[in-house]
């Protein structure tokens, strides 16, 4: 099968395309072929060594309890605190919030969930909103109605606050994404051009380029009108539009077994729509050939990332900081959730970072923000999205406990 | 699949418990009980000490307790389907989905029951489909399991069958396509030999 051709339904929930009277035609070799296939994580892993025992970080299938999440172990810079704003959400994930103050918050692998957080005076309750869901990691909110992408299609449940306890059936939007498995899940936005911007993350670690994938498009929020935002985007699970001139920003994740320490996770700025490629499969970080896709290319064709964020950090979600609580000095700056690593024997980010545009489409200087999630080379809590509510403090989901912090800051 | 009545009135004796009793209490007897629960309502089919003699049903002894809690989850959420534990799972409130899993984790790895001679012959291609498929590069060296993912050394040859078959026709899954994309690499008649391969292994220590 083409890894082109585009794919109604998932590998994951495929009964085997080849049955019957086909399996009989075939020849015993035809298996033994296709049965080299390690999970596509595992692709290039060392054979060896401490890098043959690296794997994902599990997830528990518990949400940690609300007394037993590590709130106290988490630091930030003086002034700000940290506090439990709701736990027991299962594999929390992507941020939202509604115009009437619901905190929409996405789900993958674990939970395979959508959740409504509602706030009634600092009593906060969690509803499920949809199940059973493909990978559904993209929301986004967007004029009363909630967009949930999975890897293979985009719906939409309008005047969703209104109808919590009974949402409506979802209204189709595009449905012809490849429901690739592999980088094949979603972080979704609606940009100031009012279109939606949707990335293809490549179907593998590395492979060589495909049509279809490593990307970030675009699409009218009737899924017409499709077209390229940027190419050579490998998997980017964050991103957001800067409040001074409306450019985007995305965070991506660097290949991964190269090294302990190589290729960095990426930020980076499109200043040309659909015209630049940065870099993948050929080129990381910037400055850095593969080292089998990259022979004959050169890393000054590719655009250059404006941020290294560390050897597989696990870079995700992203906002500009644009409320009114925090000092001045974070206003435009880039909050950054770094989930940590799993493909690395030393374990470090999980953390939130931030860094301060130059003005110039590069970054200036970058902070630790939000850490001590990691301990004893494990992590306590894993950063996955950060969102800036309507009062000015920052949400912060974490998928290995199930919860969301808030952080905010007084003088 | 058989379900004994002791099971049932397991499972009935767990819903009044978890549904009666007042949440403090309950919550005291959660952290005692288990072992006796574990007696009451899983022992029927899968063995006092987690050595199932009952077909098709999984010996649960030396399963690691993360692989056990990640099963009860998606059977309660309903992801993975079995008439017996679905219905008993259902029921299960997050602890006692710990407490179970703790004391299955706690069991003591331990030989099957009547395994049945191997035939040499389909262990031999077994073993090499397991090399192929690079079973052992995720369910550990000696096929003991680690953390989420199972022991399949020593297993139950029936059961194995069953759950590699559910893979293969992706109506297991898990939260992830590793099985089901590892299992599209197996022609039918090959999943009779690896199953047969992994039930005659022996039983390793756990990591």
């Amino acid at each position: 099968m083409r890894l082109t051709a585009p794919r109604k339904t998932p590998r994951r929930w495929l009964t085997p395309v080849v049955t019957g009277a086909t399996l009989l035609a075939l020849a015993a070799g035809a298996w033994a072929q296709k049965a080299e296939e390690e999970p596509f994580w595992a692709k290039g892993r060392p054979k060896s060594g401490v890098g043959a025992k690296l794997e994902p970080v599990p997830a528990f299938p518990i949400p940690t309890a609300a007394d037993q999440l590590p709130i106290n172990k988490i630091k930030l810079p003086p002034g700000f605190k940290a506090e439990v704003w709701a736990s027991g959400i299962l594999d929390a994930r992507g941020l939202r919030e509604g115009d009437k103050g619901t905190v929409f918050v996405s789900s993958l692998f674990v939970a395979g969930k959508i959740y409504a957080v509602t706030d009634q005076g600092g009593k906060r309750t969690v509803k499920t909103i949809a199940e059973k869901l493909f990978l559904p990691n993209g929301i986004e909110f967007h004029k009363g109605s909630l967009y949930v992408a999975t890897p293979k299609d985009i719906t939409r449940y309008d005047n969703i606050e209104a109808s919590l306890d009974n949402p409506p059936k979802p209204v189709m939007v595009y449905d012809k994404l490849p429901g690739e498995v592999p980088h094949g899940w979603k972080y979704i936005r609606v940009g100031p051009d009012n279109k939606l911007y949707v990335p293809i993350g490549a179907p593998c670690n590395i492979c060589e380029e495909k049509d279809g994938f490593a990307k970030i498009i675009k699409m009218n929020l009737d899924g017409s009108g499709v077209e390229n935002v940027a190419l050579g985007v490998r998997n980017t699970v964050g991103f957001d539009f800067d409040p001074k001139d409306g450019s985007l920003w995305f965070t991506n994740n660097g290949r991964d077994w190269l090294s302990e320490d190589l290729p960095n996770d990426t930020l980076n700025r499109v200043s040309q729509p659909g015209k630049q490629h940065f870099g993948y499969p050929f080129c990381h970080q910037g400055d850095f050939a593969d080292p089998e896709f990259g022979w004959g290319k050169n890393c000054n064709d590719y655009a250059k990332p404006a941020l290294l964020t560390g050897p597989h950090a696990g870079t995700l979600g992203m906002r500009f900081y644009t409320g009114k609580q925090f000092p001045a000095k974070y206003q435009g700056a880039i909050f950054i959730a770094r989930h940590g690593p799993w493909n690395r024997t030393q374990k470090f980010a999980g953390d939130v970072i931030v860094a301060w545009p130059d003005g110039k489409g590069g970054i200036e200087k970058w902070e630790p923000f939000m850490t001590g999630l990691v301990e004893n080379n494990a992590y306590l809590g894993r950063p996955v999205d950060v969102m800036v509510m309507k009062d000015g403090s920052m949400l912060v989901s974490d998928d290995h406990n199930g919860a969301i912090y808030r952080i905010s800051y007084k003088p | 699949m058989s379900f004994g009545p002791r099971t049932l009135a397991g499972a009935a004796l767990l819903v009044a418990t978890s549904t009666a009793a007042p949440p403090a209490l309950a919550q005291a007897a959660a952290a005692t009980n288990y072992a006796e629960r574990y007696a009451a309502v899983c022992a029927a089919c899968h063995g006092a000490n987690g050595v199932s003699a009952l077909p098709n049903t999984p010996s649960l002894a030396g399963q690691p307790s993360f692989y056990a809690i990640t099963q009860l989850f998606l059977f309660r959420d309903g992801r993975r389907d079995s008439g017996p534990m679905t219905a008993i799972a259902k029921e299960m409130s997050d602890a006692d989905l710990r407490g179970y899993a703790e004391v299955i984790g706690a069991l003591p790895p331990a030989p099957p029951t009547a395994p049945g001679a191997p035939d040499a012959q389909r262990v031999a291609r077994g073993s090499a489909l397991a090399q192929r498929l690079h079973c052992l590069g995720c369910h550990g060296s000696a096929a003991e399991g680690t953390r989420q993912v199972p022991r399949i050394g020593g297993q139950r040859e029936d059961y194995l069958l069953i759950a590699l078959r559910g893979f293969r026709a992706g109506t297991r899954v898990g939260y992830g396509p590793a099985m089901t994309e590892a299992m599209a690499g197996i022609a039918p008649t090959e999943i009779e030999d690896l199953a047969h391969f992994l039930a005659h292994l022996p039983v390793a220590a756990s990591p």
